[in-house]
Protein backbone atom coordinates (compact mmCIF):
# COMPACT_ATOMS: atom_id res chain seq x y z
CA UNK A 1 0.00 0.00 0.00
CA UNK A 2 2.90 2.62 1.13
CA UNK A 3 4.89 1.83 -2.49
CA UNK A 4 1.35 2.57 -3.86
CA UNK A 5 1.05 5.61 -2.26
CA UNK A 6 5.08 6.91 -3.33
CA UNK A 7 4.03 5.93 -6.90
CA UNK A 8 1.12 7.66 -7.05
CA UNK A 9 1.74 11.40 -7.39
CA UNK A 10 -1.88 12.17 -6.58
CA UNK A 11 -3.01 13.87 -2.92
CA UNK A 12 -6.95 14.13 -2.66
CA UNK A 13 -6.18 16.11 0.33
CA UNK A 14 -4.53 18.67 -1.89
CA UNK A 15 -7.08 19.70 -4.10
CA UNK A 16 -7.78 23.29 -5.03
CA UNK A 17 -10.68 24.94 -6.81
CA UNK A 18 -10.43 26.36 -10.09
CA UNK A 19 -10.54 30.46 -9.31
CA UNK A 20 -11.00 32.46 -13.16
CA UNK A 21 -8.37 34.93 -13.22
CA UNK A 22 -9.62 38.59 -12.66
CA UNK A 23 -9.71 39.87 -16.21
CA UNK A 24 -8.60 43.27 -14.44
CA UNK A 25 -5.43 41.91 -13.75
CA UNK A 26 -4.10 41.35 -17.47
CA UNK A 27 -6.27 43.75 -19.39
CA UNK A 28 -3.45 43.71 -21.81
CA UNK A 29 -3.64 40.40 -22.81
CA UNK A 30 -7.65 40.79 -22.98
CA UNK A 31 -8.32 40.82 -26.94
CA UNK A 32 -10.21 44.23 -27.36
CA UNK A 33 -11.38 43.17 -30.75
CA UNK A 34 -15.40 42.83 -29.94
CA UNK A 35 -15.47 45.75 -27.80
CA UNK A 36 -14.32 47.86 -30.49
CA UNK A 37 -16.27 46.31 -33.00
CA UNK A 38 -19.18 46.79 -30.80
CA UNK A 39 -18.66 50.58 -30.39
CA UNK A 40 -17.20 50.82 -34.42
CA UNK A 41 -20.56 49.05 -35.27
CA UNK A 42 -22.95 51.85 -32.93
CA UNK A 43 -21.33 54.47 -35.03
CA UNK A 44 -21.57 53.01 -38.39
CA UNK A 45 -25.25 52.42 -37.39
CA UNK A 46 -25.52 55.90 -36.79
CA UNK A 47 -24.15 57.45 -40.23
CA UNK A 48 -25.99 54.58 -41.79
CA UNK A 49 -29.08 56.78 -41.90
CA UNK A 50 -27.08 59.04 -44.23
CA UNK A 51 -25.08 56.35 -46.68
CA UNK A 52 -26.12 53.06 -47.57
CA UNK A 53 -22.69 51.55 -46.92
CA UNK A 54 -22.21 52.61 -43.50
CA UNK A 55 -25.44 50.50 -42.43
CA UNK A 56 -24.15 47.50 -44.50
CA UNK A 57 -20.44 48.12 -42.93
CA UNK A 58 -22.58 48.38 -39.34
CA UNK A 59 -23.74 44.59 -39.90
CA UNK A 60 -20.03 43.42 -40.88
CA UNK A 61 -19.20 45.25 -37.12
CA UNK A 62 -21.59 43.69 -35.48
CA UNK A 63 -21.16 40.11 -36.79
CA UNK A 64 -17.65 40.44 -36.36
CA UNK A 65 -17.82 41.21 -32.77
CA UNK A 66 -20.19 38.48 -31.93
CA UNK A 67 -17.61 36.15 -33.40
CA UNK A 68 -14.99 37.17 -31.27
CA UNK A 69 -17.11 37.73 -28.17
CA UNK A 70 -16.36 36.07 -24.72
CA UNK A 71 -18.34 33.28 -23.38
CA UNK A 72 -18.66 35.93 -20.26
CA UNK A 73 -19.54 38.47 -22.49
CA UNK A 74 -23.10 40.11 -21.94
CA UNK A 75 -25.47 38.81 -24.98
CA UNK A 76 -27.44 41.59 -24.28
CA UNK A 77 -25.23 44.20 -25.63
CA UNK A 78 -24.46 42.14 -28.56
CA UNK A 79 -28.33 41.53 -29.58
CA UNK A 80 -28.18 45.62 -29.36
CA UNK A 81 -25.81 45.99 -31.29
CA UNK A 82 -26.57 43.79 -34.28
CA UNK A 83 -30.22 45.00 -33.81
CA UNK A 84 -29.07 48.54 -34.36
CA UNK A 85 -27.41 47.48 -37.17
CA UNK A 86 -29.92 46.06 -39.34
CA UNK A 87 -32.99 48.45 -38.75
CA UNK A 88 -30.26 50.87 -40.11
CA UNK A 89 -30.04 48.83 -43.06
CA UNK A 90 -33.92 48.51 -43.07
CA UNK A 91 -34.33 52.64 -42.53
CA UNK A 92 -32.09 53.40 -44.79
CA UNK A 93 -33.80 51.15 -47.53
CA UNK A 94 -37.47 52.65 -47.08
CA UNK A 95 -36.39 55.38 -46.71
CA UNK A 96 -34.00 55.39 -50.46
CA UNK A 97 -35.00 52.39 -52.15
CA UNK A 98 -32.43 52.97 -54.99
CA UNK A 99 -29.87 50.59 -55.26
CA UNK A 100 -26.75 50.76 -53.63
CA UNK A 101 -23.76 52.89 -55.22
CA UNK A 102 -20.49 52.37 -54.41
CA UNK A 103 -18.88 54.92 -52.41
CA UNK A 104 -15.47 55.02 -54.91
CA UNK B 1 -44.23 48.53 -89.70
CA UNK B 2 -47.24 51.01 -91.15
CA UNK B 3 -47.24 49.03 -94.70
CA UNK B 4 -48.42 45.99 -92.37
CA UNK B 5 -50.49 48.02 -90.70
CA UNK B 6 -52.24 49.82 -93.39
CA UNK B 7 -52.25 46.11 -95.18
CA UNK B 8 -54.27 44.51 -91.75
CA UNK B 9 -56.76 47.24 -91.65
CA UNK B 10 -57.63 46.71 -95.57
CA UNK B 11 -57.55 43.06 -95.37
CA UNK B 12 -60.24 43.98 -92.18
CA UNK B 13 -62.46 46.02 -94.76
CA UNK B 14 -61.82 43.80 -97.74
CA UNK B 15 -62.90 41.24 -95.39
CA UNK B 16 -65.97 42.67 -93.89
CA UNK B 17 -66.92 44.15 -97.64
CA UNK B 18 -66.74 40.71 -99.13
CA UNK B 19 -68.52 38.99 -96.00
CA UNK B 20 -71.54 41.51 -97.24
CA UNK B 21 -71.30 41.16 -100.41
CA UNK B 22 -71.62 36.32 -100.29
CA UNK B 23 -74.50 37.37 -97.94
CA UNK B 24 -76.38 37.79 -101.24
CA UNK B 25 -75.44 34.90 -102.74
CA UNK B 26 -77.10 32.31 -101.48
CA UNK B 27 -76.10 29.56 -104.22
CA UNK B 28 -72.49 28.78 -104.38
CA UNK B 29 -72.22 28.83 -108.18
CA UNK B 30 -73.40 32.65 -108.34
CA UNK B 31 -69.85 33.49 -106.67
CA UNK B 32 -68.44 32.30 -109.64
CA UNK B 33 -70.03 34.88 -111.58
CA UNK B 34 -69.88 37.59 -109.67
CA UNK B 35 -67.79 40.12 -111.45
CA UNK B 36 -64.23 41.17 -111.32
CA UNK B 37 -64.65 44.75 -112.15
CA UNK B 38 -66.90 45.05 -108.97
CA UNK B 39 -63.75 44.96 -107.15
CA UNK B 40 -62.25 47.43 -109.40
CA UNK B 41 -62.70 50.14 -106.84
CA UNK B 42 -60.76 47.84 -103.78
CA UNK B 43 -58.46 47.21 -106.21
CA UNK B 44 -57.41 50.77 -106.17
CA UNK B 45 -57.63 51.33 -103.27
CA UNK B 46 -55.66 48.37 -102.33
CA UNK B 47 -52.67 49.27 -104.08
CA UNK B 48 -52.72 52.63 -102.74
CA UNK B 49 -53.02 51.85 -99.27
CA UNK B 50 -50.08 49.29 -99.51
CA UNK B 51 -47.75 52.77 -100.11
CA UNK B 52 -49.14 55.20 -98.10
CA UNK B 53 -49.39 55.92 -94.02
CA UNK B 54 -51.83 54.81 -91.91
CA UNK B 55 -55.84 56.21 -92.97
CA UNK B 56 -58.77 56.57 -90.86
CA UNK B 57 -61.59 54.17 -92.63
CA UNK B 58 -64.38 54.71 -92.86
CA UNK B 59 -67.42 52.15 -94.00
CA UNK B 60 -70.87 53.33 -94.95
CA UNK B 61 -73.15 51.09 -95.54
CA UNK B 62 -75.77 52.29 -97.94
CA UNK B 63 -77.68 49.79 -98.86
CA UNK B 64 -78.75 46.72 -97.92
CA UNK B 65 -76.80 45.46 -101.05
CA UNK B 66 -73.64 46.71 -100.97
CA UNK B 67 -71.32 48.33 -98.67
CA UNK B 68 -68.96 51.13 -99.72
CA UNK B 69 -65.47 51.80 -98.21
CA UNK B 70 -64.24 55.46 -98.34
CA UNK B 71 -60.86 56.28 -97.53
CA UNK B 72 -59.59 59.29 -96.51
CA UNK B 73 -56.00 59.13 -97.68
CA UNK B 74 -53.42 62.05 -97.33
CA UNK B 75 -52.78 63.17 -100.55
CA UNK B 76 -55.17 65.09 -102.90
CA UNK B 77 -54.73 62.29 -105.11
CA UNK B 78 -56.12 59.78 -102.53
CA UNK B 79 -59.10 61.85 -102.46
CA UNK B 80 -59.54 62.00 -105.85
CA UNK B 81 -59.39 58.41 -106.33
CA UNK B 82 -61.53 58.29 -103.50
CA UNK B 83 -63.89 60.74 -105.30
CA UNK B 84 -63.81 58.23 -108.17
CA UNK B 85 -64.38 55.46 -105.79
CA UNK B 86 -67.26 57.18 -104.44
CA UNK B 87 -68.71 58.49 -108.39
CA UNK B 88 -67.87 54.09 -109.20
CA UNK B 89 -69.32 52.88 -106.22
CA UNK B 90 -72.78 52.57 -106.53
CA UNK B 91 -72.90 55.61 -103.48
CA UNK B 92 -76.74 56.72 -103.73
CA UNK B 93 -76.30 59.65 -101.17
CA UNK B 94 -73.14 61.16 -98.67
CA UNK B 95 -73.75 61.36 -95.53
CA UNK B 96 -71.34 64.19 -95.21
CA UNK B 97 -71.19 67.20 -96.96
CA UNK B 98 -68.23 68.08 -98.38
CA UNK B 99 -68.11 71.94 -97.23
CA UNK B 100 -68.27 70.18 -93.94
CA UNK B 101 -64.71 68.79 -94.50
CA UNK B 102 -63.07 72.14 -95.58
CA UNK B 103 -61.42 72.97 -92.84
CA UNK B 104 -60.10 69.59 -92.07
CA UNK B 105 -57.73 69.18 -94.68
CA UNK B 106 -55.30 70.42 -92.53
CA UNK B 107 -55.99 68.16 -89.69
CA UNK B 108 -53.72 65.02 -91.57
CA UNK B 109 -50.79 67.61 -91.99
CA UNK B 110 -50.62 68.60 -88.37
CA UNK B 111 -51.27 64.82 -87.20
CA UNK B 112 -48.40 63.92 -89.52
CA UNK B 113 -46.14 66.64 -88.36
CA UNK B 114 -46.75 65.65 -84.86
CA UNK B 115 -45.77 61.69 -85.75
CA UNK B 116 -42.96 63.43 -87.49
CA UNK B 117 -41.34 64.51 -83.97
CA UNK B 118 -38.91 62.47 -81.92
CA UNK B 119 -40.04 60.40 -79.62
CA UNK B 120 -38.28 60.55 -76.24
CA UNK B 121 -37.55 57.67 -73.81
CA UNK B 122 -37.47 58.70 -70.52
CA UNK B 123 -35.21 56.36 -68.68
CA UNK B 124 -37.15 54.39 -66.09
CA UNK B 125 -35.43 54.84 -62.40
CA UNK B 126 -34.23 52.01 -61.78
CA UNK B 127 -35.93 51.03 -58.53
CA UNK B 128 -38.83 50.78 -61.02
CA UNK B 129 -37.35 48.65 -63.30
CA UNK B 130 -38.01 45.64 -61.30
CA UNK B 131 -34.33 44.31 -62.47
CA UNK B 132 -32.43 42.66 -59.52
CA UNK B 133 -29.21 43.06 -61.75
CA UNK B 134 -29.03 46.46 -60.86
CA UNK B 135 -28.85 45.32 -56.88
CA UNK B 136 -25.51 43.94 -57.27
CA UNK B 137 -23.98 45.52 -54.28
CA UNK B 138 -26.33 44.36 -52.32
CA UNK B 139 -26.48 41.08 -53.31
CA UNK B 140 -23.09 40.93 -52.51
CA UNK B 141 -23.18 42.42 -49.05
CA UNK B 142 -25.66 39.16 -48.38
CA UNK B 143 -23.31 36.57 -50.12
CA UNK B 144 -20.57 38.00 -47.85
CA UNK B 145 -22.20 37.94 -44.80
CA UNK B 146 -23.30 34.11 -45.57
CA UNK B 147 -19.75 33.46 -46.09
CA UNK B 148 -19.07 34.74 -43.03
CA UNK B 149 -21.46 33.09 -40.57
CA UNK B 150 -20.75 29.80 -42.97
CA UNK B 151 -17.11 30.58 -42.13
CA UNK B 152 -18.06 30.89 -38.20
CA UNK B 153 -20.08 27.58 -38.01
CA UNK B 154 -17.16 25.60 -39.70
CA UNK B 155 -14.31 27.44 -37.70
CA UNK B 156 -16.22 26.53 -34.15
CA UNK B 157 -16.72 23.20 -34.73
CA UNK B 158 -13.00 22.18 -36.22
CA UNK B 159 -11.24 24.51 -33.03
CA UNK B 160 -14.01 22.22 -30.82
CA UNK B 161 -12.86 19.17 -32.98
CA UNK B 162 -9.47 19.69 -32.12
CA UNK B 163 -9.85 20.73 -28.51
CA UNK B 164 -11.92 17.12 -27.99
CA UNK B 165 -8.86 15.39 -29.77
CA UNK B 166 -6.69 16.95 -27.45
CA UNK B 167 -8.52 16.05 -24.52
CA UNK B 168 -8.98 12.68 -25.30
CA UNK B 169 -5.42 12.44 -25.92
CA UNK B 170 -3.86 13.80 -22.64
CA UNK B 171 -7.07 12.04 -20.35
CA UNK B 172 -5.45 9.56 -19.58
CA UNK B 173 -1.65 10.85 -18.54
CA UNK B 174 -3.92 14.13 -16.98
CA UNK B 175 -6.03 11.53 -14.74
CA UNK B 176 -3.36 9.59 -13.85
CA UNK B 177 -1.36 12.72 -12.30
CA UNK B 178 -4.11 14.81 -10.63
CA UNK B 179 -7.12 13.94 -8.49
CA UNK B 180 -9.13 16.56 -9.95
CA UNK B 181 -9.20 16.92 -13.70
CA UNK B 182 -11.17 19.81 -15.11
CA UNK B 183 -13.12 21.76 -12.95
CA UNK B 184 -15.20 25.61 -13.77
CA UNK B 185 -15.31 26.58 -9.93
CA UNK B 186 -18.81 26.57 -10.04
CA UNK B 187 -20.14 23.58 -8.71
CA UNK B 188 -20.01 22.89 -4.84
CA UNK B 189 -17.82 19.57 -4.39
CA UNK B 190 -14.78 19.83 -5.65
CA UNK B 191 -15.64 16.54 -8.78
CA UNK B 192 -13.98 16.38 -12.08
CA UNK B 193 -15.99 17.66 -14.53
CA UNK B 194 -13.84 15.46 -16.99
CA UNK B 195 -14.21 18.01 -20.00
CA UNK B 196 -12.53 21.40 -21.16
CA UNK B 197 -14.24 24.90 -19.77
CA UNK B 198 -14.63 26.70 -22.94
CA UNK B 199 -14.16 30.69 -22.49
CA UNK B 200 -14.25 31.62 -26.25
CA UNK B 201 -14.78 30.04 -29.70
CA UNK B 202 -11.18 29.86 -29.49
CA UNK B 203 -9.90 29.70 -25.93
CA UNK B 204 -10.20 26.37 -23.52
CA UNK B 205 -9.31 25.93 -20.62
CA UNK B 206 -8.48 22.88 -18.35
CA UNK B 207 -7.50 23.12 -14.65
CA UNK B 208 -5.88 19.47 -13.00
CA UNK B 209 -5.31 19.86 -9.07
CA UNK B 210 -4.15 17.43 -5.93
CA UNK B 211 -0.77 16.30 -6.95
CA UNK B 212 2.42 15.84 -5.07
CA UNK B 213 4.51 19.13 -5.23
CA UNK B 214 2.02 21.68 -7.10
CA UNK B 215 -0.82 23.17 -5.77
CA UNK B 216 -2.36 22.88 -9.15
CA UNK B 217 -1.97 23.22 -13.49
CA UNK B 218 -3.97 25.50 -15.40
CA UNK B 219 -3.92 24.61 -19.18
CA UNK B 220 -5.00 27.28 -21.74
CA UNK B 221 -5.21 25.79 -25.35
CA UNK B 222 -5.24 28.62 -27.63
CA UNK B 223 -6.41 27.70 -30.89
CA UNK B 224 -6.46 30.42 -33.92
CA UNK B 225 -9.91 32.40 -34.06
CA UNK B 226 -10.84 29.97 -37.39
CA UNK B 227 -14.57 31.33 -36.35
CA UNK B 228 -13.48 35.17 -37.70
CA UNK B 229 -13.19 34.96 -41.50
CA UNK B 230 -11.60 38.18 -41.47
CA UNK B 231 -8.63 36.17 -39.09
CA UNK B 232 -8.26 33.55 -41.46
CA UNK B 233 -8.25 35.90 -44.44
CA UNK B 234 -5.38 37.82 -42.36
CA UNK B 235 -3.74 34.36 -41.52
CA UNK B 236 -3.12 33.79 -45.28
CA UNK B 237 -0.63 36.67 -45.24
CA UNK B 238 1.21 35.46 -41.80
CA UNK B 239 1.28 32.00 -40.42
CA UNK B 240 0.30 31.49 -37.47
CA UNK B 241 0.24 28.49 -35.00
CA UNK B 242 -1.97 27.11 -32.14
CA UNK B 243 -0.81 27.05 -28.87
CA UNK B 244 -0.95 25.11 -25.57
CA UNK B 245 0.06 27.42 -22.77
CA UNK B 246 0.35 25.35 -19.00
CA UNK B 247 0.78 27.18 -15.99
CA UNK B 248 2.02 25.05 -13.14
CA UNK B 249 1.86 26.48 -9.79
CA UNK B 250 4.53 25.03 -7.02
CA UNK B 251 3.83 24.87 -3.32
CA UNK B 252 6.54 27.59 -2.15
CA UNK B 253 8.36 24.60 -0.07
CA UNK B 254 8.64 22.56 -3.15
CA UNK B 255 10.43 25.21 -5.19
CA UNK B 256 13.64 27.28 -4.45
CA UNK B 257 14.41 30.60 -5.62
CA UNK B 258 15.42 30.67 -9.15
CA UNK B 259 14.22 32.40 -12.34
CA UNK B 260 14.70 30.39 -15.60
CA UNK B 261 13.88 30.28 -19.42
CA UNK B 262 14.92 28.50 -22.59
CA UNK B 263 13.00 28.71 -25.43
CA UNK B 264 13.57 30.72 -29.08
CA UNK B 265 15.31 33.46 -29.21
CA UNK B 266 12.35 35.57 -30.21
CA UNK B 267 10.01 34.63 -27.56
CA UNK B 268 12.82 34.89 -24.46
CA UNK B 269 12.94 38.51 -26.50
CA UNK B 270 9.88 39.96 -25.89
CA UNK B 271 8.92 38.00 -22.74
CA UNK B 272 12.06 39.53 -21.35
CA UNK B 273 10.53 42.99 -22.21
CA UNK B 274 7.30 42.24 -20.98
CA UNK B 275 7.62 40.09 -17.75
CA UNK B 276 8.14 41.31 -14.87
CA UNK B 277 10.54 38.99 -13.24
CA UNK B 278 12.06 38.10 -15.92
CA UNK B 279 13.61 41.89 -16.77
CA UNK B 280 14.41 42.14 -13.32
CA UNK B 281 16.19 39.09 -12.75
CA UNK B 282 17.51 38.16 -16.04
CA UNK B 283 18.74 41.17 -17.27
CA UNK B 284 21.58 39.41 -19.73
CA UNK B 285 21.03 38.99 -23.35
CA UNK B 286 19.81 35.26 -24.06
CA UNK B 287 22.95 33.14 -24.44
CA UNK B 288 22.89 30.04 -26.40
CA UNK B 289 22.49 26.71 -25.40
CA UNK B 290 24.91 25.13 -27.77
CA UNK B 291 27.06 24.35 -24.49
CA UNK B 292 24.42 22.19 -23.34
CA UNK B 293 23.50 20.48 -26.78
CA UNK B 294 20.56 22.34 -27.22
CA UNK B 295 19.39 23.27 -31.16
CA UNK B 296 20.71 26.89 -32.11
CA UNK B 297 17.27 27.48 -32.48
CA UNK B 298 17.01 27.20 -28.95
CA UNK B 299 18.29 30.06 -26.35
CA UNK B 300 18.84 30.66 -22.49
CA UNK B 301 17.96 33.25 -20.07
CA UNK B 302 18.87 32.52 -16.36
CA UNK B 303 19.43 34.51 -13.22
CA UNK B 304 22.58 32.17 -12.23
CA UNK B 305 24.98 29.94 -13.89
CA UNK B 306 24.30 27.39 -11.34
CA UNK B 307 20.59 27.13 -12.52
CA UNK B 308 21.36 26.41 -16.11
CA UNK B 309 23.69 23.49 -15.05
CA UNK B 310 21.11 22.47 -12.65
CA UNK B 311 17.94 22.67 -15.03
CA UNK B 312 20.10 21.12 -18.21
CA UNK B 313 20.26 17.65 -17.40
CA UNK B 314 20.39 14.93 -19.57
CA UNK B 315 16.62 14.17 -19.92
CA UNK B 316 15.96 18.15 -20.44
CA UNK B 317 17.83 18.62 -22.76
CA UNK B 318 16.67 15.23 -24.46
CA UNK B 319 13.40 16.60 -24.65
CA UNK B 320 14.37 20.09 -25.95
CA UNK B 321 16.21 18.70 -28.47
CA UNK B 322 13.77 16.27 -30.17
CA UNK B 323 10.51 18.81 -29.82
CA UNK B 324 11.97 21.98 -30.31
CA UNK B 325 10.31 22.72 -33.15
CA UNK B 326 7.55 22.52 -30.51
CA UNK B 327 8.88 24.21 -28.26
CA UNK B 328 8.22 28.22 -28.13
CA UNK B 329 9.16 28.59 -24.30
CA UNK B 330 9.82 27.38 -20.81
CA UNK B 331 9.85 29.37 -17.64
CA UNK B 332 10.29 28.66 -14.20
CA UNK B 333 10.25 31.53 -11.74
CA UNK B 334 9.80 32.01 -8.05
CA UNK B 335 8.96 35.84 -8.36
CA UNK B 336 6.47 35.58 -11.19
CA UNK B 337 3.73 38.06 -11.15
CA UNK B 338 2.60 38.20 -14.64
CA UNK B 339 3.65 41.19 -17.44
CA UNK B 340 4.39 44.58 -16.45
CA UNK B 341 1.60 46.52 -15.43
CA UNK B 342 1.98 50.40 -16.36
CA UNK B 343 0.19 52.57 -14.14
CA UNK B 344 -0.90 55.35 -15.30
CA UNK B 345 0.27 57.76 -11.85
CA UNK B 346 3.82 55.97 -12.14
CA UNK B 347 5.13 52.84 -10.17
CA UNK B 348 2.72 50.73 -8.18
CA UNK B 349 2.91 51.69 -4.63
CA UNK B 350 4.07 48.27 -3.30
CA UNK B 351 5.65 44.86 -5.32
CA UNK B 352 3.01 42.75 -6.70
CA UNK B 353 2.58 39.48 -5.19
CA UNK B 354 4.48 36.40 -6.35
CA UNK B 355 4.05 33.04 -7.18
CA UNK B 356 6.32 30.10 -7.57
CA UNK B 357 5.27 28.86 -11.32
CA UNK B 358 6.61 26.79 -13.71
CA UNK B 359 4.92 28.06 -17.67
CA UNK B 360 5.13 26.50 -20.81
CA UNK B 361 4.16 27.55 -24.02
CA UNK B 362 4.26 24.96 -26.97
CA UNK B 363 3.28 25.33 -30.56
CA UNK B 364 0.87 22.57 -32.24
CA UNK B 365 2.49 21.30 -35.38
CA UNK B 366 0.96 22.17 -38.49
CA UNK B 367 1.67 25.64 -38.76
CA UNK B 368 -2.41 26.87 -38.75
CA UNK B 369 -3.68 23.87 -41.25
CA UNK B 370 -3.87 21.31 -37.45
CA UNK B 371 -5.92 18.51 -37.88
CA UNK B 372 -6.92 16.19 -34.71
CA UNK B 373 -4.45 13.80 -35.27
CA UNK B 374 -1.84 16.25 -34.47
CA UNK B 375 -2.90 16.59 -30.98
CA UNK B 376 -0.62 13.50 -30.65
CA UNK B 377 2.55 14.89 -30.86
CA UNK B 378 2.08 17.02 -28.03
CA UNK B 379 1.85 14.27 -25.51
CA UNK B 380 5.71 13.63 -25.09
CA UNK B 381 5.51 17.42 -24.03
CA UNK B 382 3.26 17.01 -21.43
CA UNK B 383 5.29 13.97 -19.76
CA UNK B 384 7.96 16.90 -20.09
CA UNK B 385 6.45 19.21 -18.31
CA UNK B 386 5.58 16.32 -15.32
CA UNK B 387 9.21 15.65 -15.34
CA UNK B 388 9.83 19.03 -14.69
CA UNK B 389 7.39 19.43 -11.65
CA UNK B 390 8.91 16.65 -10.33
CA UNK B 391 12.65 18.08 -11.33
CA UNK B 392 11.73 21.62 -9.65
CA UNK B 393 10.99 20.11 -6.65
CA UNK B 394 14.17 18.08 -6.22
CA UNK B 395 16.69 20.77 -7.73
CA UNK B 396 18.31 23.04 -4.93
CA UNK B 397 20.86 25.75 -4.80
CA UNK B 398 23.93 25.28 -2.81
CA UNK B 399 24.85 27.55 -0.50
CA UNK B 400 26.42 30.39 -2.81
CA UNK B 401 24.02 30.06 -5.34
CA UNK B 402 21.50 30.87 -1.82
CA UNK B 403 23.23 33.70 -1.13
CA UNK B 404 23.27 35.04 -4.53
CA UNK B 405 19.59 34.54 -4.88
CA UNK B 406 18.58 36.63 -1.78
CA UNK B 407 20.82 39.37 -2.49
CA UNK B 408 19.52 39.68 -6.25
CA UNK B 409 15.63 40.08 -4.69
CA UNK B 410 16.74 42.17 -1.41
CA UNK B 411 18.46 44.77 -4.40
CA UNK B 412 15.26 44.48 -6.36
CA UNK B 413 13.38 45.36 -3.56
CA UNK B 414 15.51 48.38 -2.64
CA UNK B 415 15.27 49.89 -6.22
CA UNK B 416 11.64 49.15 -6.11
CA UNK B 417 11.73 50.86 -2.88
CA UNK B 418 13.49 54.23 -3.81
CA UNK B 419 12.09 54.87 -7.02
CA UNK B 420 8.77 54.46 -5.36
CA UNK B 421 9.52 56.67 -1.80
CA UNK B 422 8.37 59.94 -3.63
CA UNK B 423 5.06 58.63 -4.09
CA UNK B 424 4.95 56.81 -0.61
CA UNK B 425 5.95 60.15 0.62
CA UNK B 426 3.38 62.10 -1.04
CA UNK B 427 1.06 59.60 0.23
CA UNK B 428 2.38 59.26 3.77
CA UNK B 429 1.67 63.20 3.68
CA UNK B 430 -1.61 63.01 2.60
CA UNK B 431 -2.73 60.39 5.07
CA UNK B 432 -1.40 62.61 8.07
CA UNK B 433 -3.54 65.45 6.50
CA UNK B 434 -6.77 63.50 7.04
CA UNK B 435 -6.17 62.50 9.76
CA UNK B 436 -6.10 66.17 10.74
CA UNK B 437 -8.73 67.48 8.99
CA UNK B 438 -11.04 64.28 10.41
CA UNK B 439 -9.81 65.39 14.25
CA UNK B 440 -10.79 69.22 13.49
CA UNK B 441 -13.90 68.14 12.51
CA UNK B 442 -14.52 66.07 15.45
CA UNK B 443 -13.61 68.59 17.42
CA UNK B 444 -15.77 71.34 15.72
CA UNK B 445 -18.91 69.48 16.28
CA UNK B 446 -18.52 68.55 19.33
CA UNK B 447 -21.49 70.73 21.47
CA UNK B 448 -19.91 70.66 24.79
CA UNK B 449 -17.58 73.30 25.20
CA UNK B 450 -15.82 71.88 28.16
CA UNK B 451 -14.93 68.69 25.91
CA UNK B 452 -14.33 70.84 23.08
CA UNK B 453 -11.38 72.39 25.24
CA UNK B 454 -9.97 69.07 26.71
CA UNK B 455 -9.75 67.91 23.27
CA UNK B 456 -7.89 70.78 21.91
CA UNK B 457 -5.22 70.76 24.58
CA UNK B 458 -5.20 66.76 24.02
CA UNK B 459 -4.72 67.77 19.69
CA UNK B 460 -1.75 70.43 20.61
CA UNK B 461 0.03 67.91 23.27
CA UNK B 462 0.31 65.34 20.58
CA UNK B 463 1.67 67.64 18.05
CA UNK B 464 4.28 69.30 20.81
CA UNK B 465 5.20 65.77 21.40
CA UNK B 466 5.71 65.16 17.25
CA UNK B 467 8.14 68.73 17.07
CA UNK B 468 10.45 67.38 20.02
CA UNK B 469 11.00 63.95 18.35
CA UNK B 470 11.63 65.32 15.47
CA UNK B 471 14.24 67.58 16.94
CA UNK B 472 15.61 65.02 18.82
CA UNK B 473 16.42 62.92 15.33
CA UNK B 474 17.96 65.93 13.80
CA UNK B 475 20.08 66.71 16.93
CA UNK B 476 21.12 62.51 16.65
CA UNK B 477 21.82 62.82 12.32
CA UNK B 478 23.74 65.83 13.27
CA UNK B 479 25.96 64.56 16.69
CA UNK B 480 26.70 61.05 14.10
CA UNK B 481 27.49 63.32 11.45
CA UNK B 482 30.15 65.16 13.23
Amino acid sequence: MSTNNMSDPRRPNKVLRYKPPPSECNPALDDPTPDYMNLLGMIFSMCGLMLKWCAWVAVYCSFISFANSRSSEDTKQMMSSFMLSISAVVMSYLQNPQPMTPPW
Amino acid sequence: MKAFHTFCVVLLVFGSVSEAKFDDFEDEEDIVEYDDNDFAEFEDVMEDSVTESPQRVIITEDDEDETTVELEGQDENQEGDFEDADTQGDTESEPYDDEEFEGYEDKPDTSSSKNKDPITIVDVPAHLQNSWESYYLEILMVTGLLAYIMNYIIGKNKNSRLAQAWFNTHRELLESNFTLVGDDGTNKEATSTGKLNQENEHIYNLWCSGRVCCEGMLIQLRFLKRQDLLNVLARMMRPVSDQVQIKVTMNDEDMDTYVFAVGTRKALVRLQKEMQDLSEFCSDKPKSGAKYGLPDSLAILSEMGEVTDGMMDTKMVHFLTHYADKIESVHFSDQFSGPKIMQEEGQPLKLPDTKRTLLFTFNVPGSGNTYPKDMEALLPLMNMVIYSIDKAKKFRLNREGKQKADKNRARVEENFLKLTHVQRQEAAQSRREEKKRAEKERIMNEEDPEKQRRLEEAALRREQKKLEKKQMKMKQIKVKAM
